[in-house]
């Protein structure tokens, strides 16, 4: 009867010793994990255009159908490229298809994961929006 | 039929057709890549190879082989998989993955190819075949890194298009496409795009607008010439994007496939107005037919009925025109209708009436059918009906390629009716075909002529006689083969000119004359086109007999392809006369009588005074004579622009005391208008289209309505105003109330022509000699022929972006040698004078106009071509630089 009461203190011991575990959210941030799917992200080059051809096969892969609008333009070189782009994160269920399906590289789900808004319009995102590093 | 196996199948083939063809019969794929169904098998890109037994050791084409007795095909083994793909290698070795980005993408055969075949890697490298893309062209982009070089286009452009614009330059690995180092500068019908199996050509209008699954399809009628052809629009966000026909026949014109910008132009009216102190302001619907309604009634009121004049449309639908005659024969109860027709396609109607008779149907179950089938007749034929008349010898554009001998005759086959040009390409691929092109112009199946005849423009009835005459030289003893009445005395009248003075007037030497009759006198299947070079001159009646009474003479309308071809300037320039938009004549031509079926169907006994022809009633107007029309009521037709002498039209326009306009820009008509209904056009409605040949075409909504209403609704909301009140619930409930009493109409449906093709004809003709006297209008060194572009139809294709990038303004053609009297060079500034007005113009060098003659298209406004014409399409002119 003792002994099970004493392996619980020797837990109770033990945990005294080591290093708490709370992470003072939202000071502090947890690290998440590598593959970890936050808000999609539009991809840009180095030159600070985006990599989006707007093919829209992730338009098109997306199975919640988060992806709105992507309205292409052709540049002065012949390139396509995307003027809009919206994706509706009250739709996006995080799944990664659309990051799978772009032949460019373009688009890529970032580590983003504090989505929460009071006005679910604030969750529509256009093109502005979704170039900005997460 | 032959008895074969393909891969352990046996099956029955008919003799003659190729292995890829006798598969296909029966659900076995076999892949391709070169081959097409529009055009002769090419046979270069090898990917349709199959193994047979017996035969060569090697594999052999399925697309150039053919089938033969005992046949063993094997259509996927592993080694020809093996060849398929090691093939497919070989293109991808050069082919950019643009797909993300390439208009192609998605509908690409390369890709589905590369797909079906499971070819993942590419394991050859070569040099890269230089870039030589042609980016500058004006609706057509060419990217030859993505070429196959298949040769899909130039064959088709070759065989089918006659336009040979795109050709392959240098060879081997090399070969490429290209249009001689230039930017491609043709007819831009942009076929080429449609057979091309990759993305190496490109619509301009279209690229990057869409991937090609986020649009939905939707089949209607072109909107644009006679020809009604069926096609796809391609619809995305409720915006047409993109036009296309279909993999077997993948024809289409310029504006047929480029001409779509007209359904979201700017400038499409979309709210109703009325004008108020000169000025035109937004109106509800209401309140807008309310104004029109009160204005027709006060003068109505004042001066009766026959004091409102009714125009109609040669682009509104069937159901449209029929209810618009409906209006002012029940409603308003006056016959005081036309259409603009009635100066060009009207005058052939009319001339081959007067040879060949009016219609008749007799065998016409005289019930109709309480619920017919959307779009079909309501009216249903008995066993052995008989019918004659002038329909009869229409001929069917579907046959034309069946014929022997086509004359075509003051006809641009191309600007007017492409459909036709393209049967004639069909028929000159058998080499007993002959063509004859006649015509003061050189047009562009001149190249493709057995004989032409470049006549002086204005004497195609002296012409017409002189071949006739020869014809009768050529075959003595020859008589109609159809039952033809005073023939003796026609002959006798033929013989007072002499062939020598036929040449005096025309201008054509005998020898040609005779050449080309003999090949008429010994055609068995001829066919005549004609259009509106002839028709629209101020005896274009007379033109049009003269035209019918060769046929009369040589026609075997018994034989496939043989027959009479006016060419209907419009979409449904055909159908607004076969709806009785005619001041005497009901629909169906019927004529205009107090036992009609209309008067039953309309519970309403019928005002059977016919009513003024347009040209009667402007007269009238003119000459402010007591009967002259109060008001107009015009639901299309851009008279001003259209009619010859626009300054008189102008004027007498001007005149009425009230004026409605139904239509869908503000034309110089409708600039005229107190009030403007605006109309929904061609991918916005249901309804019925008649072409050129009588063929009805039915016309599916795409998208939606940008505020303007269907025509048919219009009017339907207009009667109610004027206490009539006419409760049709859609374009079906029209056409079935309009079928019910068109017997000529019977047992039709959509595709079909009328005459039922189950009727017997029983054509009878009798000779009508005309006088051959040539007289153009005015005075001057030059003729002016007014006409049609290949780029335009009407004013209508004006909005349009497309036809705009290739024709955007007036120009005036003339010859070389000319000009450089004149000291005029190309782009010049021209001034054009007749007793009517002057224009001026940019002058355009071209080969193609004889000395003494220039050209002007009747398409744009500013400036008008009809300004120097007094009452045809020919003019004489004086031209000076400035």
């Amino acid at each position: 009867m003792i002994i099970p009461l004493l392996k619980g203190l020797g837990t109770t011991f033990k945990a005294i010793l080591s290093k708490p575990l709370t992470i003072q959210y939202p000071e502090v941030k947890r690290p998440v994990s590598e593959r970890f799917r936050g808000r999609p992200e539009l991809q840009l080059h180095d030159n600070g255009k985006v990599k989006c051809v707007a093919c829209t096969l992730c338009k098109t892969v997306c199975p919640s159908q988060a992806i709105t609008v992507i309205e292409p333009k052709e540049g002065t070189y012949g390139e396509k490229y995307p003027v809009e782009f919206v994706i509706d994160l009250t739709r996006c269920i995080f799944c990664g298809f659309c990051q799978e399906a772009c032949p460019k590289a373009a688009i890529a789900l970032n580590k983003e994961y504090e989505l929460a808004q009071y006005d679910k319009k604030m969750l529509i995102y256009d093109i502005e929006m979704l170039k900005t590093k997460g | 039929m032959v008895n074969l196996t393909i891969d352990g199948r046996a099956i029955q083939a008919e003799e003659g057709i190729t292995i890829l063809k006798a598969a296909q019969a029966h659900g076995i794929s076999i892949p391709f890549l070169c081959y097409h169904p529009a055009i002769k098998a090419i046979g270069s890109c090898r990917i349709c190879v199959v193994e047979v037994k017996p035969g060569p050791p090697r594999p052999s084409p399925a697309c150039t082989t053919k089938v033969a007795e005992g046949m063993e095909v094997t259509t996927n083994s592993e080694r020809i998989q093996n060849i398929r793909r090691e093939l497919v290698k070989f293109m991808l070795v050069n082919h950019p993955l643009d797909c993300p980005w390439c208009d192609k993408g998605g509908e690409c055969e390369l890709q589905n190819l590369t797909h079906e075949l499971g070819v993942a890697e590419v394991d050859y490298e070569a040099v890269r075949k230089p870039i030589n893309n042609d980016f500058d062209s004006m609706l057509i982009e060419r990217y030859n890194t993505r070429c196959v070089t298949c040769g899909r286009c130039v064959h088709v452009c070759q065989e089918r298009v006659g336009a040979s614009a795109i050709n392959f330059e240098n060879r081997a690995y090399f070969t490429d496409l290209g249009s001689g180092q230039q930017p491609l500068n043709c007819e831009f019908c942009g076929t080429c795009i449609e057979v091309c199996p990759v993305g190496a050509l490109i619509n301009k209008l279209f690229k990057y607008s869409a991937r090609c699954w986020e649009m939905t399809g939707t089949r209607t009628i072109c909107q644009f010439c006679g020809g009604g052809c069926d096609y796809m629009v391609d619809v995305k966000d409720g915006k047409v994007l993109r036009v296309r026909r279909d993999e077997e026949n993948p024809l289409l014109c310029l504006r047929g496939r480029f001409g779509f910008g007209v359904l979201d132009a700017p400038e499409r009216l979309k709210t109703p107005l009325i004008k108020k102190g000169g000025q035109f302001v937004e109106a509800s619907w209401d309140d807008a037919l309310e104004f029109a309604a009160q204005g027709l009634m006060q003068v109505m009121a004042k001066s009766g009925p026959s004091a409102i004049y009714g125009v109609g449309s040669p682009r509104a639908t069937n159901e449209s025109n029929y209810l618009f005659q409906k209006f002012f024969r029940v409603v308003l109860g006056t016959n005081q209708i036309d259409n603009p027709a009635r100066y060009n396609y009207l005058k052939a109607l009319e001339g081959i009436a007067q040879v060949f008779g009016m219609p008749e149907v007799a065998g016409v179950n005289p019930e109709p059918l309480k619920f017919p089938k959307p779009f079909h007749s309501s009216l249903t034929l008995e066993e052995g009906a008989k019918g004659k008349g002038f329909p009869f010898v229409l001929g069917d554009s579907g046959t034309l390629k069946a014929a022997d001998v086509v004359l075509v005759i003051g006809a641009d086959v191309t600007p007017e009716m492409p459909p036709y040009g393209w049967q004639l390409m069909e028929a000159l691929q058998n080499e007993n075909f002959r063509l004859i092109v006649a015509n003061p112009r050189k047009t562009k199946y001149d190249r493709y002529a057995h004989a032409k005849l470049r006549y002086k423009p204005g004497t195609e009835r002296a012409l017409l006689n002189g071949l006739m005459e020869a014809i009768l030289d050529e075959k003595s003893g020859h008589t109609p083969y159809l039952e033809a009445a005073g023939f003796e005395e026609f002959t006798e009248s033929l013989r007072q000119t002499p062939m020598k003075d036929v040449k005096e007037m025309t201008g054509v030497m005998v020898g040609d004359i005779r050449e080309a009759a003999k090949i008429l006198a010994n055609a068995q299947a001829p066919a005549i086109i004609f259009g509106n070079d002839l028709l629209a001159q101020a005896s274009g009646k007379e033109n049009a007999i003269a035209v019918a009474n060769l046929f009369l003479l040589i026609g075997q309308p018994g034989n496939p392809g043989s027959g009479l071809y006016p060419i209907a300037e419009k979409n449904n320039t055909h159908g607004v006369c076969d709806m009785g938009v005619l001041p005497n004549m009901l629909p169906g031509y019927q004529p205009l009588a107090a036992g009609s079926p209309f008067g039953k169907l309309w519970n309403k006994t019928l005002n059977i005074t016919p009513g003024f022809t347009l040209e009667e009633a402007l007269s009238r107007v003119e000459s402010n004579a007591v009967t002259a029309p109060q008001a107009f009521y015009i639901m299309g037709g851009d008279l001003v622009r259209q009619a010859p002498n626009s300054k008189r039209v102008l004027s007498i326009l001007q005149k009425a005391k009230f004026m409605v306009v139904q239509g869908a820009f503000m034309t110089e008509v409708a600039k005229l208008a107190d009030v403007i209904l605006p109309v929904n056009i061609h991918a916005e409605v249901n309804g019925t289209y008649t072409n050129t040949d009588g063929r009805l075409g039915q016309l599916k909504a795409a998208v939606g309505g940008n505020g303007a209403k269907p025509g048919w609704q219009i009017i339907a909301a207009l009667s109610r105003k004027l206490d009539y009140p006419m409760e049709y619930y859609s374009a079906e409930d029209i056409f079935k109330e309009m079928s019910g009493g068109v017997s000529l109409y019977a047992g039709i449906k959509d595709g079909y022509r009328w005459p039922c093709p189950t009727i017997a004809a029983q054509i009878k003709g009798n000779f009508v000699p005309v006088s051959i006297a040539a007289e153009i209008p005015g005075e001057g060194p030059f003729t002016l022929i007014v006409g049609k572009s290949a780029g335009h139809s009407g004013s209508y294709t004006t909005w349009a972006q497309g036809p705009m990038t290739i024709m955007g303004s007036q120009v005036l053609k003339i010859n070389p040698e000319d000009a450089g009297g004149l000291d005029i060079a190309e782009g010049d500034e021209v001034t054009v004078q007749s007793a009517q007005g002057s224009i001026a113009v940019k002058a355009s060098l071209n080969q193609a106009m004889p000395p003494g003659v220039v050209f002007l298209a009747d398409h744009f406004t500013d400036p008008m071509a009809n300004t120097v014409t007094l009452n045809s399409n020919l003019c004489r002119v004086t031209i000076q630089k400035g």
